[in-house]
């Protein structure tokens, strides 16, 4: 038996290395390229073999890109949260109702992940801009006699980075529930246990991991997205993307490119190491 | 069962209702401003013209709306023949560098797809094949950033299955590799398809990868609308955007129910 699935192990460990070098080639590789080349100096683009932490300490000297840092820090946490706090009453209805609409209503669900984050984010500036529907039925209300500026701003990149990424966090967060036998809730309620007992103490800590997982998703999408913040942010609301995409495309800066990468790199791993260490906590 | 509704459910019923309009609500109103009849973006829309429709459906945009698909679907496949050896290996439960392949599968989840892009735009033109960027490079990046779903949705559908399942079929005299086709694989099947349908649909929609690893000529139609945002927003690309809906949602309707997407997501509570 042990000779057998030792055998037939073989088999899969030659397979599952054909992926492996892949990923080895391209993504690890690169990513230590793109670690070197954030402590090299770099003329015409190229990186030359010349140690440097003149990218890094630019980076974390200037107001302008340190703000971009923590601007984008804060809009990951807030966006993950809101992920989990939005995603989990619809994850739960989702996978609990009896009602024979509810593989349509999976499907409203999950449908915004079939548009690009372009189209979800294009429908929030139509909304914010100056002259859009919510300036307009304020105006219209009598509330306000000037229309507001409501763009660029963080609050509504927080906003369309949610509403972008919802989707994710109630695909992880149903996958959670459906890992939740029912039975369980019936019986702690059976023992006496009120509703929000029961979810307490029962369906949430079984579902920990899927809230940290959605979290997790939500939080590494969010501090990573371009295209939310440059439509519906601005020079003063700049973030780690759209700084990077500047290094990279406009000013041709790949040193500088490469350090901010390196930190946005960091931030999700940070992030990663921290939840785990509180999920290990929790569990224990 | 009565019909009597009990008042959490109202309460849970409401905020569920209002989530569905958060997230549905954007969508509506990019699909109602493509219909304006001046070159705002007015909501609700001014007159009404299809004008905005007509010029997303110009060759300007079909090109890189074809580029796109074609992009999602190489993707998908080569996703899913890379994921699942690795899907399987992964299964068994402890051997040495099981962790080191996992962090490896996994990495590109915690690392943003755009560092992803820069390393691999970089790493292409420093070894000396900036040619691949476009279609091939693409096709990589993209690879990368959807192999941990595809390993993740394997595994999930593999788990499903209790272990007996396979040494009951294995001790009634089924070989190893009837093991492998009857019961084991036809259990990766609904793994293996979200996971596909999850990789066409990044694919479709990335655009922090594409940014820096496309070319001119081939550009994903997220790239090229995003080129084209910098001159302001226009209807077309409101238009252009719920023509970008509508293909995947036609595939997901016909390919999601035959590989059984919807088991996948929720098994049913009524079986075993």
């Amino acid at each position: 038996m042990t000779l057998s699935r030792a055998r037939n192990g073989g088999a899969v460990y030659l397979l599952a290395a054909i992926p492996a070098g892949f990923l080895l080639v391209f993504f690890v590789l690169p990513i230590l390229m793109l670690l070197s080349a954030s402590v090299l100096k770099s003329e015409d683009m190229v990186p030359v073999a010349q140690l440097t932490a003149e990218n890094f300490t630019t980076l974390l000297s200037h107001k302008l890109y340190l703000d971009a840092i923590l601007r984008t820090l804060g809009i990951g946490v807030t966006v993950g949260a809101l992920v989990i706090i939005l995603g989990y009453p619809l994850a739960y209805v989702l996978t609990r109702t009896r009602s024979r609409w509810q593989p349509l209503l999976v499907a409203l669900a999950l449908s915004p992940l079939l548009a690009s984050v372009i189209v979800r984010t294009y429908g929030w500036w139509v909304l914010f801009n100056r002259d859009g529907a919510i300036n307009g039925f304020l105006q219209t209300m009598g509330l306000i006699k000037a229309p507001l500026l409501l763009l660029p701003s963080t609050a509504v990149i927080i906003v369309g980075l949610a509403h972008a990424l919802l989707p994710y966090g109630i695909l992880t967060l149903m996958a959670a529930l459906n890992g939740v036998n029912p039975n369980l809730e019936r019986a702690a309620m059976s023992l006496g246990a009120g509703r929000l007992r029961t979810f307490a103490s029962v369906t949430l800590p079984l579902t920990s991991s899927g809230v940290i997982g959605g979290f997790l998703l939500a939080f590494g999408v969010a501090i990573g997205a371009y295209a939310t913040p440059a439509i519906l942010g601005g020079p003063g609301t700049q973030t780690m993307a759209t700084l990077i995409y500047s290094f990279m495309m406009t000013l041709l800066d790949w040193s500088l490119g490469s350090a901010m990468g390196v930190i946005l790199l960091a931030s999700s791993f940070a992030v990663l190491a921290l939840t785990m260490l509180a999920g290990r906590r929790s569990a224990s | 069962m009565s019909r009597r509704i009990a008042p959490h459910r109202i309460v849970l019923w409401t905020v569920v209702a209002l989530i569905y309009a958060f997230m549905l609500v954007p969508i509506a109103i990019t699909a109602t401003v493509s219909f304006n009849a001046v070159d705002r973006s007015y909501f609700p829309p001014r007159g009404f013209s299809l004008h905005w429709w007509a010029m997303a459906m110009s060759p300007q945009w079909t090109g890189p709306f074809l580029f796109s698909l074609k992009l999602a679907a190489l993707s998908a496949i080569a996703t899913a023949i890379l994921g699942l050896p690795l899907g399987l290996a992964l299964r068994r439960p402890a051997f040495a560098g099981r962790g080191v392949l996992l962090a490896l599968i996994m990495g590109p989840l915690v690392l943003p797809s755009l560092v992803t892009g820069i390393a691999l735009l970089q790493f292409l033109t420093i070894a000396g094949v900036g040619d691949w960027l476009g279609l091939p490079a693409l096709i990589i990046g993209h690879v990368i950033i959807c192999l941990p779903f595809m390993v993740r949705t394997l595994s999930v559908s593999l788990e499903s299955i209790p272990r007996n399942a396979e040494i009951a079929a294995a001790s009634l005299g089924a070989s190893r590799l009837v093991v492998l086709r009857e019961v084991t694989l036809p259990l990766a099947r609904s793994g293996a398809g979200a996971g596909m349908i999850f990789a066409f649909i990044s694919s479709f929609d990335d655009i922090n990868l594409a940014l820096f690893v496309a070319r001119p000529g081939q550009q994903p139609l997220t790239v090229q609308i995003m080129q084209f945002l910098e001159y302001g927003f226009s209807p077309t690309l409101a238009a252009l955007s719920i023509l970008s809906l509508l293909v995947p949602l036609a595939l997901v309707a016909v390919f999601g129910r035959l590989v059984g997407i919807g088991s996948f997501i929720y098994q049913d509570h009524g079986h075993a």
